[in-house]
């Protein structure tokens, strides 16, 4: 039988399958223009969204190291003042080499309790915390890493006991800073700061403590004219002369070390602050790039919805008119 | 005496008018009814001692594609089996998560890595290993809820299949109790219309389940085979035999023991392969669910449970730790065994050493899980190392992946991936099987009832019916003009 009709069913399943299609259409186009994403991400990368996840984990990874590089960049700024402050204390050494030409023994006295004074200084600005951080510790952190003045002198007076001439006393100074039991036993710290991670595969070294020997040295200077006030060589008025002068010029000679060292540190800085920069414009980079893949372009999604708002009135407007269209209306 | 005959004629017409009326009123109560189809009465003429007289009504019959129908059946049960599927993908998918969503594994596993970086930063900030162990615990999380997922899943499906095969069964005897009825209905010469219309669609409902191949026999029966071949109905009904599982964990699976197969008449056939006969509609979807893609999706996510924790307990990374200890990541506790990988993502938990709510200290993160003491605050060399670990590229121990090395970030990304691109493989495949199972059902309800063509057939049916009446007036009248002759 040749077949001259359609059934009613027909009709109405593709008019209602075509309104739910673009239904759907006009909900992804809408909610592609209001967030700006892609309603289906995984379909737009055609499933691989392994480079997507990389970008993601690179820009967490970076923010992480906004943090490191911050708190690395704190310890070495804490780490130049002390160097600062040192290298102004150590300003007492041109007044110490000058000692043997001192008029009265008075003056070297004031002399010895102002190195005294100043050694305490030094030992205070190598005590610093930033952060609740002892920056010369290493790893022990929690704890200064070194004692008190007088505890310092009185280990280097016992270290001394029996030297009666300016040479003898400074070689037991310079002996004691260097023996792994005197200078390295004081030190209450740990061992050096593993480094700090501050951009992808890059460590900045923090390993600078109070054992390094600039600031070794510099606090035996200091340590030399200080036992003069605690009255190491009292009565041998040429001594105390000449030890002022060797503290001055072991003083003189750590200066030397002491700018190498903030130099060394200043390189670290600066390895910290270029890190820093190169995060953030890596940050940027992809944080562009993490919006070009991941994100919907907003005139193409917005031409898509209201293609779609005109196929679906459309689409009513058919659906009103064609429901009309039915014999039993015009059989009456 | 042919007056007379003229009358009867007229009286068939109008008999045979009022019959197709019927029939037409039927069709357009039913034009919406599912599973109605159209009837028509055929109509020949009476013929009574070798000459016409009138019409008869020879019977009514349904208007029936076959080759439509059968073609319309195999691609819904195509699209059940497609839908189910690619519902396990989605599932999966989300389970995963995408980039754009927050608690995916990927971005779990990014702030891990975060808060490996800032700790090591700053090792003797408290708040820091706490960070550690709450993204470390939270990753945890990811993979054991991704398992949860699968387990449930699997669950489900087995559920269904039990749901599935209990249809199966009803309907089928049914089915059997429809054939007796319509052999003795057809024999008694009955209008058996309704009943062939119930017994279609108790098939559609069997072949969504398993493709149905419908052989017709006399006197109305029918027999059904699925097109793998078993019997469903042949004189009398099949009986399909599964057992439900209430909990599936990661280590049953049907060839290991613990999942039910499936019977027919007792006999077990295959539900996978070539040589199984229930494939290609809801149950086999069903089953491909259960024993293989399931399996496959957990035996990946524990490739990836599996490489995470062979990274922490890598020997020479934790000075503190004894050989065989377990590393960070432990296996419910214990230290892996390669034996054990089935299941292992739901089995992950945090070393109870390193975990404060496990009664563990956190100074373990950053001194070594097997430390007494704790060490200098700022000893962050262990951290280092865990983080350079989770970050090197190694060689995958399991085989759910291709073989290379990653990675612990590529090999979360690959896992994503696949998952994604499965999802919108399998999407691809339903959109097909969905599109062809439309165009069928467009075509089947094109030859469903059209009312305008009802109309009219009413019209031709009023038409008749007067005209038939107006014949029997006219003999009326001649009959009268008769007997008046002989008043």
């Amino acid at each position: 039988m040749t077949r001259l009709s359609v059934g009613d069913a027909s009709l109405t399943n593709i008019l209602a399958r075509q309104g739910a299609e673009l239904r759907a259409q006009v909900n992804r186009a809408a909610q592609e223009v209001t967030t700006g994403q892609h309603s289906d991400l995984p379909k737009a990368l055609r499933g691989d969204v392994s480079p997507l996840l990389a970008i993601d984990a690179s820009l967490s990874r970076l923010a992480a190291f906004r943090t490191t590089t911050q708190d690395a960049a704190l310890q070495t700024a804490a780490q130049q003042t002390a160097f600062a402050g040192l290298s102004s204390l150590a300003g007492l050494a041109t007044t110490l080499l000058g000692a043997p030409d001192f008029q009265t023994q008075a003056q070297i006295s004031a002399v010895a309790a102002d190195a005294r004074g100043r050694l305490a200084s030094a030992i205070g600005l190598l005590n610093t915390q930033a952060a609740d951080r002892a920056v010369f510790s290493g790893a022990a952190t929690d704890r200064v890493p070194l004692g008190t003045a007088d505890d310092l002198l009185a280990a280097l007076e016992t270290a001394a006991i029996g030297a009666t001439t300016a040479g003898a006393v400074a070689a037991a100074v310079v002996t004691w800073f260097a023996d792994p039991l005197g200078y390295a036993a004081f030190y209450q710290g740990g061992a050096p700061l593993s480094g700090a991670p501050v951009a992808p595969g890059e460590v900045a070294d923090l390993s600078t403590t109070a054992l390094d020997p600039a600031i070794r040295d510099t606090l035996a200077g200091f340590a030399m004219a200080a036992l003069i006030d605690r009255g190491l060589l009292a009565g041998a008025p040429e001594e105390r002369a000449a030890l002022a002068q060797r503290a001055g010029k072991a003083l003189l000679a750590s200066g030397d070390a002491r700018i190498t060292l903030a130099a060394r540190v200043g390189s670290v800085e600066a390895q910290i602050e270029a890190a820093r920069t190169r995060n953030g414009a890596e940050e940027t980079a992809l944080g562009i790039l993490r919006s070009d893949i991941g994100s919907v372009d907003p005139y193409a999604a917005a031409s898509r919805l209201e293609a779609a708002r005109s196929q679906l009135e459309s689409l009513y407007l058919v659906t009103a008119r064609v429901s009309r269209l039915s014999l039993v209306e015009f059989l009456r | 005496m042919s007056v007379t005959s003229a009358l009867g004629s007229a009286l068939s017409g109008l008999s045979a008018t009022s019959r197709q009326a019927e029939i037409l009123s039927s069709n357009v109560a039913n034009a919406t009814t599912p599973g109605y189809a159209r009837r028509e009465v055929g109509l020949r003429a009476a013929v009574l001692a070798g000459t016409g007289q009138g019409v008869s009504v020879s019977g009514v019959s349904r208007d029936v594609d076959r080759q439509l129908l059968a073609e319309r059946r195999l691609a819904a049960a195509g699209d059940g089996d497609r839908s189910i599927r690619a519902g396990f993908r989605t599932r999966m998918e989300q389970a995963l998560g995408t980039p754009d969503s927050p608690g995916s594994l990927a971005a779990r596993l990014a702030a891990f890595d975060q808060t490996l970086v800032a700790a090591t930063g700053r090792p003797e900030q408290q708040a820091r290993l706490q960070g550690i162990v709450t993204a470390a615990k939270s990753l945890i999380s990811g993979l054991a809820t991704a398992t949860a997922d699968i387990q449930t899943a699997r669950a489900t499906a087995d559920r269904r299949i039990a749901e599935e095969v209990g249809t199966l069964n009803a309907t089928l005897a049914q089915l059997q109790e429809l054939n007796v009825e319509l052999r003795s209905f057809s024999g008694a010469g009955r209008d058996v219309s309704a009943l062939l219309d119930e017994r279609q669609r108790l098939v559609d409902s069997i072949s969504a389940i398993v493709p149905v191949r419908e052989i017709r026999r006399d006197q109305n029966q029918i027999a059904l085979f699925t097109t793998g071949g078993a019997p469903l109905l042949e004189g009398s009904a099949a009986v399909f035999g599964f057992s439900a599982t209430h909990t599936i964990t990661p280590d049953m699976t049907q060839a290991l023991g613990g999942l039910s197969g499936i019977a027919i008449n007792g006999r077990p056939y295959d539900t996978a392969g070539s040589a199984s006969p229930i494939l290609g509609g809801t149950l086999g979807g069903l089953f491909a669910l259960r024993d293989e893609m399931s399996v496959a999706a957990q035996g990946k996510l524990d490739a990836v449970a599996r490489d995470l924790v062979e990274r922490f307990s890598a020997t020479g990374l934790d000075a503190t730790l004894l050989p065989g200890a377990p590393g960070l990541f432990t296996d419910a506790g214990a230290a892996f065994l390669p034996l054990n990988e089935v299941g292992l993502a739901g089995r992950l938990s945090l070393n109870a050493a390193a975990d404060p709510d496990q009664g563990g200290a956190l100074y373990r993160i950053r001194d070594g899980l097997g430390a007494i003491t704790e060490g200098p605050p700022g000893n962050g060399a262990l951290l280092g190392a865990l983080r350079a670990a989770l970050g090197a590229a190694r060689p995958l121990a399991s085989t759910g992946f291709t073989p290379g090395i990653r990675s612990f970030a590529a090999l979360t990304g690959d896992l994503m991936s696949d998952a994604s691109a499965h999802r919108l493989a399998a999407e691809a495949e339903q959109s097909f099987s969905g599109a062809r199972l439309t165009a069928l059902t467009d075509l089947e309800a094109q030859n469903g009832i059209d009312t305008d063509q009802e109309m009219q057939a009413l019209l031709v049916i009023e038409k008749n019916y007067a005209a038939n009446a107006k014949v029997i007036q006219a003999v009326n009248d001649m009959i009268d003009t008769l007997i008046r002759l002989g008043a």
